[in-house]
């Protein structure tokens, strides 16, 4: 309806539609180019420092110390950017429980990037560890602390992104299969499909049980610390927050993300889409506020939050990265405007980020006066595994029908990297996709 | 069509429902018998060990150091030494226990302090272990387990007094932390480190009768200790390790801290949200449900899709 008039406020000089309805690969595009090797160098980089550090005590390769225990793997790798990869857990909620149908389409950007954030995290974590060998206690539930903050991460963490989450993934890899391979490949696909589909709506109650169990625990590591974390983030509410805000830099970050992909691989952008994500975008930044600002009424914190000191300007900042996005994407035209939702994305990203990272970090002091900065290894390390999942997506996106496009965009891509045409009846002898993987 | 498959449908979910919903209880009765009650004021049991430093006795002998060293076979510290003597800084992964000097700014006083760990009532270290390898052993001494550590290290974040240390430079790193000399309480010995003080500066004893005599110091010349009370009685919910100070505790590195038990402070929420797994069970029913609903129709509309485009619905 109103095409004409989204156009206007298409700064970005992207094409405009209104029907983003399936995944499809990216077939125009090259993906292998100099900037995809760079991260690649930085991926091997990475891995061959952390192949070094399995040899290697933790000590001489990072900064870390008996005051300040935990490293930028923990804070930054795990505790940050697992917030960012919680799209799977917001948007999915989202779009199966609230029924925002229109999200449905945009899952799979979600499932890979947070498939990637928490895989690339369990790395971090794995080479973080001092003495990974007894990590088999967790198969021994009689060893279980269950009282313990960290059991709760340590066993839920690596359960959901082995297995729950890489089971959402699972079609976008029998989907490229079954469109790629040879008639047996195809019979067998067909044969599994029904099972697939019977067990999927109860895979991905686990999928939402389960981040929602780790994303507060991991706020709730943080109550044994008690004094050493600064009043304005140490609070009984911290796992709520920490629930929060793994919500909104989700939804932040899936629009970032498909803003961003779809500007490089230049994909045509779904207002309707990106106006649905704006919105709950905001809605999730104001309930973490309206409970971030309730707990800190609650505790009496309000004078040391506008005390303008070091503590009091981080916190300022911090709500001000988050309060941004949540005013601006009230208005409609902000929502309708591409370039206008990715800052406003990043900025809510951002805030989430740092609210995330702070409490473990700046906002920690420890009773010995101490200082942690982290060492170039651990610097190069933490990019190597970013630089490692940003490969991935890199080739996700050309390899498997990740992004969302138009069914134009599907049948363009099919006639162009020889997937078979789903269509083509008289080829299959049926409607090209396995009849089993139909619901009837 | 649709109402001859549903009814089999139904009771499929019931049954898995049930499964799950009996499984997670199963687990979570059997997690949760292991796991203990955190009372905001802990009280001590009354087999509690204890030890009682007063700073105005100590005359920074250090004897208990090497006493240490030797009862917990650690080697010397001699990064500032130059490689001579056993000379750390702080507690750290060789030095399990110290004896630091406080200087007044100006000079004119000095007083000593004996750090260790305080084996707290409820300790922050053995809540936050997730396969736990710190325990409350014994007579109530904090223990580490080397087999059942991963190396975490959240003990060194939960503890108030940052006294677990981590051996950053070993291949199998351990926790190191006093542990109350535990295979001498077990062969009827006192602590190395009491054992051996020449002056009582440090003594040994039941919590209860220590943390009666040090109040009686404190009536026996009142005004001599800082705030006419023990640090430890209530600090953290209480530890075992009690001291008295003629200067203000924070001055020589004891932190100021609350009389909540951190254990109570960190759990007493999830510890109802966890019991019996029933939060999380809960969830997934109402998840379940509502997803169920929303899955059939999803798939009515996929069918449509399919229909009009020869394309199926993706997941």
């Amino acid at each position: 309806m109103s095409q004409l008039a989204m156009t206007k406020h298409d700064t970005t000089g992207s094409r405009l539609i209104n029907h983003w309805q399936r995944g499809v690969p990216v077939y125009r595009e090259p993906v292998i180019t100099p900037t995809l090797l760079f991260f690649a160098a930085l991926a091997a980089l990475g891995l061959v420092l952390a192949a070094v550090r399995f040899f290697s005590p933790l000590g001489p390769f990072s900064g870390m110390n008996d005051a300040y225990a935990w490293g930028i793997w923990k804070t930054f790798n795990v505790m940050t950017l697992t917030a960012l990869g919680s799209g799977p857990l917001a948007v999915g909620i989202a779009a199966w429980v609230f029924n925002r149908r229109k999200l449905h389409v945009v899952m799979r950007t979600a499932l890979v990037s947070g498939f990637l954030f928490y895989s690339t995290g369990l790395l971090a974590l794995g080479f973080d560890v001092g003495r990974p060998w007894n990590f088999y206690s967790a198969l021994l539930p009689w060893r279980w602390n269950a009282e313990s903050a960290m059991l709760e991460i340590s066993i839920c963490m690596p359960l959901y992104c082995a297995v729950f989450l890489f089971f959402e993934n699972i079609p976008l890899l029998l989907e490229r299969f079954y469109y790629t391979g040879g008639d047996t490949t195809q019979s067998i696909l067909r044969a599994i499909a029904p099972f697939l589909r019977r067990i999927y709506p109860f895979v991905i109650v686990g999928a939402y049980v389960l981040p929602l169990m780790h994303q507060s625990s991991l706020g709730g590591l943080l109550l044994l610390a008690g004094p050493k974390i600064n009043p304005l983030w140490q609070t009984p509410f911290l796992p709520l927050l920490y629930l929060l805000a793994a919500g909104l830099c989700g939804l932040g970050f899936v629009t970032f993300l498909l803003l961003i992909a779809s500007l490089r691989y230049s994909r045509p952008l779904d207002v309707g889409v990106l106006m649905e994500l704006g919105n709950l975008l905001s809605c999730a930044c104001f309930l973490f506020l309206a409970v971030r600002a309730g707990d800190l009424i609650w505790r009496g914190q309000v004078r040391a939050a506008f005390a303008f000191d070091k503590m009091s300007i981080l916190f300022l900042a911090e709500t001000a990265l988050i309060l941004i996005p949540a005013v601006a994407l009230r208005s409609k035209a902000v929502r309708q405007t591409p370039r206008a939702v990715l800052k406003m994305a990043t900025l809510a990203c951002l805030g989430g980020g740092f609210y995330r990272f702070v409490p473990t970090t700046i906002a920690f002091t420890p009773a010995h006066r101490a200082i942690y900065f982290p060492s170039l290894p651990e610097v190069v390390m933490s990019v190597g595994y970013i630089s490692l999942g940003i490969v991935a997506f890199g080739l996700a996106v050309k390899y498997f029908a990740v992004l969302p496009g138009a069914i134009e965009d599907w049948n363009q891509m099919s006639r162009l990297v020889h997937w078979r045409h789903p269509a083509t009846k008289s080829e299959q002898g049926g409607t090209g996709w396995p009849e089993s993987l139909s619901i009837r | 069509m649709n109402s001859a498959v549903t009814p089999p449908q139904i009771n499929r979910r019931q049954v898995l429902f049930g499964i799950v919903g009996l499984g997670g209880t199963i687990t979570g009765l059997a997690v949760n018998a292991a796991g203990s009650q955190h009372p905001e004021h802990p009280v001590a049991a009354p087999d509690a060990v204890s030890m009682l430093y007063d700073n105005t006795i100590c005359t920074g002998c250090k004897a208990c150091m090497p006493a240490c060293n030797e009862a917990n076979g650690l080697p010397p510290d001699t990064v500032l030494s130059g490689g001579i003597w056993d000379l750390p800084a702080d507690l750290n992964s060789k030095t399990k226990n110290i004896i630091k000097l406080y200087q007044e700014p100006d000079g004119a006083g000095f007083s000593y302090v004996k750090r260790q760990c305080m084996h707290c009532l409820d300790p922050a270290c053995v809540t936050g272990c997730p396969f736990g390898s710190l325990k409350k052993a014994d007579w109530g001494a904090v223990t580490w387990n080397s087999s059942l550590c991963i190396g975490c290290r959240y003990c060194e974040v939960a503890c108030p007094f940052d006294v677990p240390k981590f051996e950053w430079d070993h291949f199998d790193p351990k926790i190191v932390k006093c542990e109350f000399c535990y295979d001498r309480l077990h062969n009827n010995q006192q602590p190395a480190c009491t054992a051996v003080c020449p002056t009582g500066a440090v003594i040994f004893g039941k919590r209860t009768e220590l943390l009666a005599k040090a109040k009686d110091r404190i009536a026996a010349v009142p005004d001599k200790y800082f705030e006419n009370r023990v640090y430890g009685e209530h600090e953290a919910g209480g530890t075992q390790v009690l001291y008295l100070s003629n200067v203000s505790f924070q001055k020589i590195g004891l932190p100021k801290l609350g009389s909540t038990s951190l254990g109570y402070y960190a759990t007493k929420v999830t510890s109802v949200i966890y019991k019996w797994l029933s939060g999380p069970i809960l969830v997934a029913g109402l998840l379940g449900i509502v997803i169920k609903k929303n899955w059939n129709r999803h798939e009515e509309e996929s069918a449509e899709l399919e229909k009009e485009t020869g394309l199926r619905g993706q997941l």
